[in-house]
This record gives C-alpha cells, sequence and structure tokens, in this order.
C-alpha cells in the first residue's frame, strides 16, 4: 500500500494527515493560502516530503490517493464569486427562491434583512410549461420561447442555468429538452437540471440545490482541473479525491461536476472519524462534538449510521438559504475559544455568540484583543499552560486574561475572578450542551446511552463537564482530536447517494411499484461500483425511505431491512420500525395507523481506505510534565498532575483531577474522572458516578 | 442554604435560562414533527409555553406573539381555579376566548407539574390551532359569525381531557362528532398532548435536579432582571402620548365605514412604564372579529416589544413595565358571552398592534414600525371539498407577505401578519398538489404594491388555484380592500388586498371580503395579498436599494421617480445629478 495523504483547508491552516505504507500516522500543518488555496496545499505535502527526507516528487510518487476537503465552495457563495447564473422555472411560478418556504427565528427582532434570492429576479425566467402531480402534461413545453429566453440569455452574459419545474420529479421531459436545447443554443455553458441534481418532492428546496449547483459548476469545475493538474506535476499520480456534504469521498471530476454537493463538507468528517475510532458496539450512540475558535458543531453516529437532513442552511436559518440537499446532520452554534464574555445592563452574564474569532482572537494571545472569552477564561483557572500553547510555539498572557475578566465579568458580577472564569466556562459549557440536546434529546436519542467524543483543539477544555451535565457514559478524545475531520477523511468510503420519488401507502402497498424503484437504484449503485468503485475492498448499500402517517406533512427517515420487498411481513415490518422510530423521536406513536412512503434512498459506500484508522508515531518521551496550578470545576486552586497523552500507555490510569496535554489540546480530568487509552490511542475518560 | 433567600448571580440565572427556553423548544419540536394537519406541521401555527405555579409567563421558545404573551396566563388560572385539587396525569383541553384562549380554532393542552408531593409546581401549555374545529361552516375563522352559537364550535374552557395520563374518551368522542375530518384532529391532539407531557417530564427532572424551591426563587429572579431591562428601555425612551388609528373594512355586522380603532399609547419615562389605552373602541359587533381578553391584551404588547430592543427577554417581569387599559363589551377589549371571537387572532387584533407600533415610530426616528399588511385573503383561507367520495379540510398558505418597513430594514417579505411576525412558513405548491386536490396556476409577488419608504413594505402577492375534478369552498376573511397599511414618519401605504372569481372564459368577478365562496371545478380562485407600509419619506431611500428594486422588477420606472425621486437613464444606471434635483423638489414638498 502506497502513501495516502488528507488534506483539509481551514482558514487558516492546510491540515495533512499522511498514512505512512505501514499504516501510522503523521500530522502536518501549514498556512491556508486564500486567493491559491491549492498552493496551501502542496506546501503542506512539501513539509511532509521534507520530514521524511524525500524530494516533492519522489516523496508524492509513493501517493496512492489524496482525499481533499475544501471550503472552497461556500467560500465563493459567501464572497459572492460564483457564476452569473440564470433559474428558468415554470411559468406562473417566478417567485419560488424568493417567497422559500416562510419561516422565522427570533419574532421580535426586526434588525435582520430579509435574504435576497440565490438568483436575481433580474435572472429569473418563466418557461411556459406544466406538469401535473400525477405526471401528466397539463401544458406543453412552448419550444420557441424557450429559445428566445436562451438567446436572451447569451446576451446578458449568463455563465450558468440551472432549471427546475414544478413535477419535474414525476416527469422530467420538460427538463430534459430545455438541457438538450441549452446545448444546442448555449454549448459550454454549464447548466443543472433539478430532477437529476436532487430528485426529491418540494419545489423550492429542488430550486435552490440547482441554482446553487449551477452556479458553482464553472469555479468548482476550474478549481478541481487545477488541484489535479498541479498535484500530477508535483509528482502525484494517484486518484484524487474530495469530502462531500454526505460525510463520503468522490472524485475531484466527479464533485466538478455536482459541486453542490461540497458545500457543507467542512464539518461533515467528523463523526466518520468518531465512527472509525471508537469500536462499534461500545454504544448506540456517538455524540461528536467539534470545538473551533468560533463555533462548536455537533452530529452523531446512530446504531452504525450517521444521521441526514435536508435542511442544511447556507447561513443562519430563516435567514438564509438552504442548500435543499441530503447533508450529515450537523447542529453549529456560535461557541468556541472565541466566544466573547459579557455581562449586560440587566446584570445577566453571556457568553458568545459574537466571537473574537481569529483575529484579534482571545486577550491572551495579545494581538489586540481586549474582551474575555473562553479561552481566557480556561487560562485564568490553569487549564491552559501559557508556556505550552501549540506546543510550546506561543505564549500566552495570563495577566491580560485575568484582567480582561476582572473589569468586564467578576466587577459587574460582584464576584471573584476565579469564579467569574468558572461563571464563563460553565455557560459556554451549558450553551453546547443544548446544543447537544437539540440533535439528541430533543429527537428522542438519550445521551445517558451515549459516548460524547469531543474533537477540536479547545474539546478537551470543558468535555468532561459536557459529559457529566448529558451523564453520557463516558467521553472519549481521539488521538488526532484537533484533526478529526483530516483523521476521518483518510477511512472515508467513496460514496453516491440515489433516490427517487414514489409514493405509496402501507394499507395499499404497491409492491411492483416500490420494487421497480428500488431496482433501479440498485442498478445505479451496481453501475457506481462498477466504475467508480472498481478495486475497492468491500462495497454495501444503505437503504431508506422517507414517509410519515397518512396526512403528515414531514417525512422521516426509515432504514429499511433489504433491498426488496417479497411479501406483506416485509411491509409489516417496514410499519412497525416507522412508529418504533417515531415514538423514539417525538415520544408518540399512532400504531395501527398506515404510513404513507415519499422517497427512496440508495446509499452505496464503497470502502478503499483500510478498515480501521491509523495511529500516530509512538511517543517514547516521558508521560509525566511538570505539575501546576489549575482551580477544576467547584474546586480551590490546587497543584495538579499534568500527563503528556502521547506518551501515556496503554494500561496506564489518570486519577482526576489532572491535566492530560497534547501540543494541540488540553485535556480537563476533573475530581471523580478517570482516564486510560485504549488500543485505538483514544483517551477514553470515566465520567465517575452517574446519576 | 435559606433557599428563599438565595440571591443568584448573572451566571446562574443565564444557566438556568438556557434550560428552561431548552424545554419550551423540546415541546415545540416534538408538536412541529408529529402534527398532522398542514396548518400545524406545515405552516407551524402553533405555541408552547411554561409558566410558574402563579400563572406567571416564564418560557416560550419561538412562539406566534399574539398567540403567548397574553392569555397562557389567564388560561392556566382557570385551570387552577375550575379544578381545585390537580394531580400529576391531569391534562386539560382549552379553547374558551372568555378564558384566556385566542379563539376557539387554537386548542390547547394544558399540563400541570406536580412534584412528588403532590405541589403544582408549573404549567406547560401547547397550543396548537385547529385545521376545523367544529364551526358550522368549514372554516376556523368565521368573520361574519353573530355569536359563539352561530360558530358552532365547542368550547371547552379548561376541560379534564386526560386522567393519570389515560384520555377521558367522552371528551374524545365529543370532538370526533363534531370536528371534520376526525382523524386529523386525532392526529393533532396526540402530537399536542405529546408536546406537553415532554414539557412535564423534562420539569419534573430539572426540578429533581435543582431543587424545586431553587426554581422558584429562580423564577422570581428571572422577572426581576428581565423587568430591569424593560424599565432601562424604557427611561431611555422620549415621554409622550401618541393617538394613533386604524381602521378594519367594513364586513358583516360592521358600520359601513368599517371599524376604526383608536389606540393611544403612552410612554412614561420617569416611571418606566408605557401604557397603552384601548377604551375608547366600539362596543363588541354581531360578528367574529371581536377579540378575546388574550388577543386584545397581546396585541399591542407584541407591538411595543417589535419597536424596542429585541434582546429584553418576554415574560412576567417585563410585562410588569407594560399596562393596556380595556373594557368590557368592547371588541378591542374583553368580550362577554356569548360574542364570537372566531378570527380574534387576526382582523382586529391587527388594527390594534398596527397603530400601537406605527405611534411609537410618531414619537422619535428608529423607534417603531410602519404597519404590517391586512389578513387573511383567500390564499391563506381554508379550503374545503368533496374530492372522489373523500371529504378534505385545511387551511393553506399560498402566498402572503406584507412586512411593515422598520428603522433600519424592508419589510420581512414573508411576514403574514403583525401577529404571526412571520413565523409560520408557506406552502410547497407540490405539498399542496399532492395533500389536496387543488392545482397552483401561479403565485407571484406583485410590482408596484410595496408602502413606498426610507425602508419600504413587503410586495403583496398575487396567487390563483383552483379545484381538480370537484367543487371546493373557499373561506376567507380579507381585510385591507379598502384600508391598507399606512406608513409611518412619512411613509407611504402599501397595495391593497382583492379577490376574485376567475370565471372559465379568463374574465374577473370582484367577490366580497368576508366570504366562503364556492368555486366550480372549471373556475379559479384569484386572491392578491396586501403590501406592508413604509417607514421614513421615501425619497430619503438609499438610491441603491431604489435601483436594485427597479432592476429586480418590484417597482417601475415611474413609481421610482415620482415616488423615490430616483432618475435611471436607457441602462438603468442612475442619475445622479436628475436624482437629485428630483429629490430636493420631493423635500421641498414634505416641507
Amino acid at each position: 500500500m502506497g502513501l495516502r495523504f488528507a488534506v483539509d483547508t481551514g482558514g487558516t491552516f492546510t491540515d495533512l494527515m499522511v498514512s505512512d505504507d505501514d499504516g501510522s500516522l503523521s500530522m502536518h500543518k501549514a498556512s491556508t493560502t486564500p486567493k491559491d488555496p491549492v498552493a496551501g496545499v502542496i506546501n503542506s505535502l512539501t513539509l511532509a516530503a521534507a520530514a521524511s527526507g524525500q524530494s516533492l516528487n519522489a516523496y508524492l510518487s509513493r501517493g496512492e490517493l489524496l482525499v481533499h476537503g475544501t471550503t472552497h465552495a461556500i467560500n465563493a457563495i459567501v464572497t459572492g464569486s460564483t457564476a452569473r447564473t440564470a433559474f428558468l422555472t415554470t411559468g406562473g411560478h417566478p417567485d419560488t427562491l424568493v417567497i422559500r418556504e416562510g419561516g422565522r427565528m427570533e419574532p421580535f427582532n426586526f434588525t435582520v434583512a430579509y435574504p435576497e434570492p440565490y438568483v436575481p429576479r433580474e435572472l429569473t425566467f418563466e418557461i411556459p410549461e406544466r406538469i401535473a402531480v400525477d405526471g401528466s402534461i397539463k401544458t406543453a413545453l412552448d419550444e420557441a420561447e424557450t429559445i428566445r429566453v436562451l438567446e436572451n440569455l447569451k446576451a446578458r452574459g449568463v455563465e450558468a442555468i440551472g432549471v427546475c419545474f414544478l413535477w419535474s420529479v414525476i416527469n422530467p421531459v420538460h427538463e430534459q429538452r430545455v438541457g438538450e436545447l441549452i446545448e444546442r443554443i448555449l454549448p459550454g455553458i454549464p447548466y443543472t437540471l433539478s430532477h437529476r441534481i436532487n430528485p426529491s418532492l418540494r419545489e423550492y428546496r429542488r430550486a435552490i440545490s440547482t441554482v446553487i449547483d449551477a452556479s458553482l459548476k464553472p469555479i468548482m469545475g476550474a478549481y478541481m482541473r487545477g488541484l489535479e493538474d498541479r498535484l500530477r506535476v508535483a509528482g502525484f499520480l494517484g486518484r484524487v479525491l474530495v469530502i462531500t456534504s454526505q460525510g463520503g469521498v468522490m472524485d475531484a471530476k466527479d464533485a466538478a461536476e455536482a459541486p453542490v454537493n461540497l458545500i457543507n463538507s467542512g464539518p461533515s468528517m467528523a463523526p466518520v472519524a468518531a465512527q472509525a475510532y471508537v469500536a462499534e458496539g461500545r454504544a448506540d450512540t456517538l455524540i461528536v462534538g467539534d470545538t473551533g475558535g468560533t463555533t462548536f458543531d455537533v452530529s452523531l453516529v446512530r446504531k452504525g449510521r450517521i444521521p441526514r437532513t435536508r435542511e442544511t442552511w447556507l447561513g443562519q436559518p430563516f435567514r438564509s438559504h438552504m442548500t435543499g440537499m441530503p447533508s450529515v446532520d450537523v447542529k453549529s452554534i456560535g461557541a468556541g475559544g472565541g466566544s466573547i464574555a459579557y455581562v449586560d445592563k440587566g446584570g445577566l452574564l453571556h457568553v458568545g455568540p459574537i466571537s473574537a474569532g481569529a483575529m484579534p482572537g482571545p486577550v491572551c494571545y495579545g494581538r489586540g484583543g481586549t474582551r474575555p472569552t473562553v479561552t481566557d477564561a480556561a487560562l485564568a483557572l490553569g487549564f491552559i499552560d501559557p508556556e505550552f500553547f501549540l506546543g510550546g510555539k506561543m505564549t500566552l498572557d495570563r495577566e491580560g486574561a485575568i484582567a480582561a475578566i476582572r473589569k468586564d465579568v467578576a466587577e459587574p458580577l460582584g464576584i471573584s475572578v476565579e469564579k467569574a472564569a468558572e461563571a464563563i466556562m460553565a455557560l459556554a459549557t451549558e450553551h453546547m450542551v443544548q446544543a447537544i440536546m437539540d440533535i439528541t434529546v430533543h429527537q428522542g436519542i438519550d445521551p445517558s446511552d451515549a459516548i460524547f467524543v469531543a474533537g477540536g483543539g479547545a474539546a478537551g477544555l470543558n468535555c468532561v463537564a459536557i459529559g457529566r451535565r448529558l451523564n453520557c457514559r463516558s467521553v472519549v478524545v481521539t488521538e488526532a482530536a484537533a484533526a478529526l475531520a483530516a483523521s476521518g477523511a483518510l477511512i472515508s468510503d467513496l460514496s453516491a447517494h440515489y433516490q427517487a420519488m414514489f409514493h405509496t401507502r402501507s394499507d395499499a402497498f404497491d409492491t411492483h411499484g416500490v420494487n421497480y424503484v428500488l431496482d433501479g437504484l440498485a442498478a445505479r449503485c451496481d453501475l457506481f461500483s462498477r466504475t467508480a468503485g472498481i478495486g475497492a475492498t468491500a462495497s454495501r448499500i444503505e437503504w431508506s425511505c422517507e414517509a410519515r402517517y397518512i396526512e403528515q406533512a414531514w417525512e422521516i427517515d426509515i432504514p429499511l431491512r433489504g433491498s426488496r420487498f417479497a411479501n406483506a411481513l416485509d411491509v409489516k415490518t417496514l410499519e412497525d420500525d416507522f412508529h418504533r422510530l417515531h415514538q423514539d423521536k417525538f415520544a408518540v406513536a399512532d400504531p395501527g395507523a398506515p404510513i404513507e412512503t415519499v422517497t427512496w434512498n440508495a446509499e452505496i459506500r464503497c470502502r478503499i481506505g483500510s478498515e480501521r484508522p491509523g495511529r500516530l508515531k509512538p511517543d517514547t518521551r516521558s508521560a509525566s510534565l511538570p505539575s501546576r496550578k489549575v482551580r477544576f470545576l467547584g474546586q480551590d486552586f490546587i497543584d495538579a498532575p499534568v500527563y503528556r497523552f502521547e506518551a501515556i500507555t496503554e494500561g496506564m490510569s489518570i486519577v482526576g483531577p489532572a491535566m492530560v496535554e497534547s501540543d494541540f489540546t488540553s485535556v480537563v480530568i476533573d475530581q471523580g474522572a478517570k482516564a486510560h487509552r485504549d488500543m485505538m490511542g483514544n483517551l477514553v475518560i470515566d465520567l465517575g458516578d452517574r446519576k | 442554604m435559606n433557599t428563599q433567600t438565595e440571591i443568584m448571580d448573572g451566571s446562574a440565572l443565564a444557566l438556568l435560562t438556557a434550560r428552561m427556553e431548552g424545554i419550551a423548544r423540546k415541546m415545540a419540536n416534538t408538536l412541529h414533527r408529529t402534527g398532522r394537519s398542514g396548518i400545524l406541521t406545515i405552516a407551524r401555527d402553533f405555541s408552547c409555553v411554561i409558566l410558574t405555579a402563579k400563572h406567571e409567563l416564564l418560557a416560550t421558545a419561538e412562539s406566534l406573539p399574539i398567540h403567548v404573551l397574553r392569555g397562557p396566563d389567564i388560561m392556566a388560572r382557570t385551570m387552577a381555579e375550575n379544578h381545585k385539587v390537580l394531580r400529576r396525569g391531569d391534562a386539560f383541553l382549552h379553547n374558551s376566548p372568555y378564558h384566556g384562549c385566542t379563539h376557539p380554532a387554537d386548542h390547547s393542552i394544558l399540563i400541570p407539574v406536580i412534584d412528588d408531593e403532590g405541589v403544582h409546581r408549573f404549567t406547560v401549555l401547547a397550543k396548537a390551532h385547529q385545521a376545523d374545529c367544529g364551526n358550522a361552516l368549514p372554516t376556523t375563522y368565521m368573520g361574519a359569525a353573530k355569536d359563539v352559537y352561530a360558530e358552532g364550535a365547542l368550547i371547552f374552557p379548561a376541560v379534564k381531557v386526560q386522567e393519570n395520563y389515560d384520555h377521558v374518551m367522552d371528551i374524545i368522542r365529543m370532538c370526533q362528532m363534531r370536528i371534520r375530518v376526525p382523524d386529523q384532529w386525532w392526529g393533532d391532539y396526540l402530537a399536542t398532548v405529546g408536546a406537553a407531557r415532554v414539557g412535564e417530564r423534562e420539569l419534573l427532572a430539572l426540578g429533581a435536579e435543582i431543587g424545586w424551591d431553587r426554581l422558584e426563587n429562580y423564577t422570581q429572579q428571572w422577572f426581576d432582571y428581565s423587568e430591569r431591562r424593560m424599565m432601562d428601555v424604557i427611561r431611555a425612551m422620549p415621554k409622550g402620548r401618541v393617538t394613533r388609528k386604524s381602521t378594519h373594512d367594513p364586513f358583516p355586522a360592521t358600520p359601513a365605514e368599517g371599524v376604526t380603532i383608536t389606540a393611544t399609547v403612552d410612554v412614561k419615562p420617569d416611571e418606566a412604564m408605557i401604557e397603552v389605552d384601548m377604551t375608547d373602541n366600539p362596543d363588541s359587533m354581531e360578528n367574529g372579529l371581536n377579540l378575546s381578553e388574550a388577543c386584545a391584551l397581546s396585541a399591542p404588547m407584541l407591538a411595543i416589544f417589535n419597536s424596542i430592543d429585541h434582546t429584553v427577554p418576554k415574560n412576567e417581569g417585563s410585562f410588569r413595565r407594560i399596562r393596556v387599559h380595556l373594557r368590557d363589551g368592547c371588541i378591542a377589549g374583553r368580550p362577554r358571552h356569548p360574542t364570537s371571537c372566531s378570527a380574534a387572532t387576526t382582523n382586529i387584533a391587527d388594527r390594534v398592534a398596527n397603530p400601537v407600533q406605527a405611534a411609537l415610530a410618531e414619537l422619535a426616528e428608529g423607534l417603531g414600525q410602519a404597519e404590517t399588511g391586512a389578513l387573511l385573503p383567500p390564499s391563506c383561507g381554508v379550503v374545503s371539498g368533496v374530492h372522489h367520495g373523500k371529504p378534505f379540510v385545511n387551511e393553506v398558505y399560498l402566498g402572503c407577505t406584507g412586512g411593515a418597513g422598520s428603522p433600519t430594514q424592508d419589510g420581512w417579505l414573508t411576514i403574514l401578519h403583525a401577529g404571526n411576525a412571520g413565523m409560520c412558513y408557506q406552502d410547497s405548491i407540490e405539498v399542496d398538489e399532492l395533500r389536496h386536490p387543488i392545482f397552483v396556476h401561479q403565485r407571484r409577488l406583485m410590482p408596484n404594491t410595496e408602502g413606498p419608504g426610507r425602508f419600504r413594505g413587503a410586495l403583496g402577492a398575487y396567487s390563483e388555484f383552483a379545484p381538480v375534478d370537484c367543487d371546493m369552498t373557499v373561506a376567507y376573511i380579507s381585510d385591507g380592500n379598502i384600508n391598507p397599511a399606512q406608513g409611518t414618519r412619512g411613509g407611504m401605504a402599501g397595495g391593497c388586498s382583492a379577490q376574485y372569481r376567475k370565471r372559465p372564459d379568463g374574465t374577473l368577478e370582484p367577490l366580497p371580503a368576508c366570504a366562503e365562496v364556492l368555486i366550480k371545478a372549471d373556475e379559479r380562485m384569484v386572491s392578491i395579498s396586501a403590501g406592508g407600509g413604509g417607514y421614513g419619506p421615501p425619497h430619503e431611500r438609499d438610491a441603491a436599494r431604489v435601483l436594485h428594486d427597479i432592476r429586480e422588477g418590484w417597482i417601475s420606472l415611474a413609481r421610482a421617480e415620482e415616488i423615490y425621486g430616483v432618475v435611471v437613464n436607457a441602462e438603468l444606471e442612475l442619475d445622479y445629478v436628475a436624482t437629485q434635483q428630483k429629490r430636493d423638489v420631493l423635500q421641498k414638498a414634505v416641507k
């Protein structure tokens, strides 16, 4: 086996994780180069080559595959550098992208603007045509008018086209014909048809996926070609893959054809890594928290599956646009190391969502920040060693942090600096707990059966506190926790998602119709595994069905037990699974009531990486570091023992209160908690007495 | 430690508040995802709150303002007064507008949270607008109903519907005999009870963890904090008393000129109080427009909260600094049985909220809002009929807009109406066509219907829909046909609403504003919703925004020039000189 690379381009750093021939891992960090992100990718590889004592060319020629995580697509949207895109819609319905689906947050907050449509009305064109709910053609496509519109687009300098017609998902004939006309009249102009990119119910969701996809095709096509070309020139001859929002990877050239799949790829790998590092069978549920500087992302692994959602927003819910595509269900809140703490006029403490970000950052970074943050509180409590931050690469200003906490929090609340710092940590913890509740408890998942997997640079500061508040079984901090996404990317599956709409009821189940749809999906999966998936060591298909009670409006995703329905018993099983899941999620069910199906899904996953994730190279230094003063939750400062994460051996037991530190993170082991390392290199923390 | 006197600091308050809000949010999530009817699960027309044992509003998740500010307190008090002994496992059904509910279509479930010693600690309430509530006609908004008897809905003034966690099946069977599409009602009922039970379960766990006395102590200190925040806000406002009027269109049983609502807002910074006098208004009328006490109190309050720092918590504490004066037997006051309050949440309630927020705007730049477009056009009407032998009934949300211009933003497009604040969703055409035998020919925004202003109101929406293979009744109560949403501080009025029958030959037949109309299989319903009012003089609007509105087709060139004073050339680029001249003229005309 050759070298495998995972390169994750973040806002500040480009993280590279290399899996060596023997499966051992090494981590490298280069600065991100926002104007030309591929340069940062190459730089990180150059660092790794140097560390191995080889030339870049020689080193890369040993490479087998490279998985790339990029925020280039979402950045293009945020900075408005996507293509000039036109939207073709069914006549009579020009405002689908303007009206969206309604809804609003913060009912009394009128300081936030209503979002502009993703494609301006100026570039929205009504096409005379209409398909009905049963797929019949109510109004035939007016080709002459369509051609006039397309000629007009040419004149207006349009660079991409999205086409979404009502009910194209039942009968795609009009969209297909418009696609042909585009190729004839505007050859070379990228376009996207809604029934191909997102064949699902609800015209807004389908339309928004379509126009986002079209708008990204030129820029992402260029990016992917540039990436592959430059890697080839540098000597890499292996396969280039990119991370998707669904928590899988796809070939770079395929991603360029469907770039809407990339926009939420940032947080999608954390649960993949968690699933790989925490052995199956240890818990039904893994709660995965990824703490960065400004946001805290929570995702789940539930009975071996990573839950998906179609409600992923480009920005804040209701104040931006949805992607409409199935993505890993990630809840993000504005809480992280950079979250600012302050006391309002009425005397109430707030932590976040405003953040000091990377610049100026916390007060203790000494880069001009003046308002105290969670990181400053952690420093004041002794959770972070001011001399050993990022392995000693940066010295922190503890006095500055303390002064800011005193002025902004301790004095207004009339409490000591230590108490104030503790209060900041406690409130940040509570906000994170509430975010976790939103995707667990509120959906019927009991965190007390779960393991909390903490990732991200600031994860260790309060992962024990979060785990205790949720009454979790235990907390796991992975060996490469600070680069959870990159470690997930190394072992993620090549995947593709196929879906089809088919409506039937369980009390009048159209077995033949459903099997026909499932067979169609199976054929597409099969084609995928014989083409893109060729050479995979294993492949499997995850089947699911989006269903609801008759008259309900929202579907839930039911895993299917097989790929076909043989008899009435299979239908009964589907019904039973639905009732059980509904009861689980919402605390009510209506057993005996029939259900109706809307969408059928097949996700094929081809294993191209190794079955098990690798380990960092062993660290032979002493596990003990000098002790220091730390103030653990609800205690006074004590002289706490400090251990080096990488050097702790299997079998060693660490009893809280204690600190465990790596070059990238500090883990607070509160009193009553016990920690050890397992065979995967994880730090496993037993939280002590449970409620 | 004596828990009664423990002073909680700002961090303890923040922590417990996060947990209380989390519980209310969990209730709302349950209700949204488990309901059956479109109005609940698609439109999200429901609310979830937590009250103290003393019936003080504590936490509301993100609910519809008109549903929750006042009313839940009165409902909980009714529950406690009518049932001297409250037991764990009890649940109460409440929809009586004479006892604190908004209107009879808002079925509410109240559950007392009882600790292990049998002490009533909190009340949780889940309120959900029903697709049908058993009215004489298939609509939940009986605008023309003479009284509660003509409405016909069963009225439940906090009636026990669960005991020891079991349904009182007598009540259930009564509902099933009266309410159209009983299976759908049953599904919604289960979802509502489920949401309230989730709240109960979470509060019981929280009480066990934190201690009940400490929790009670928390609630009082949280109210005190909220009151302090409100006092600070009011003290920073200019002192003043403003009276504004807003007129509801003529409806059945109203005077021929309609119903003019007068609101007097008195801001008293020295006392840190805002008072709203609603007593100078007509007596209750023999129609469904009368406000319930809950709506009469909530409408002025939501207008106040729309107009100030949105971070002030909305609960019993901040409410202490608002006094709303009502009169018994008044259309915008306390109704006497059997006055009908069938449409209490929308029409007159908006005519109360709108002048209050516009009056606050008149007090000072940067305060208040213009008027929001009126409800309830056929595009959010209740459609019903029989298709291939199967009855159907539901409220649709096919395009209703109307947000008001505010001090810093244009009107929020999908606000729906003042009391809703845009919290409801708008229907997917495909979902509607899948669920009901209807076909939606058009849904589009209408140019030149925005209320012009420095920050303009939202545009009105046009929708056109028809039944498929059957006839369809559409019930609606469309205010704003004659009286548009007014602007404030020099802002102008939004477009009016309208409704028509489109005959097979394409001609339009105007329809009355308050009606149940039968649309035949070969006809179409045409509905136009009202635009929102503008804030500030239109000629002060940022020219770039005007230009954008022109390019997007929201306003015509003529309108841009005449009203906004913005002149563009043939390439749709700004003509600076001509614009400045035109704006100078408009500015002088104002003086």
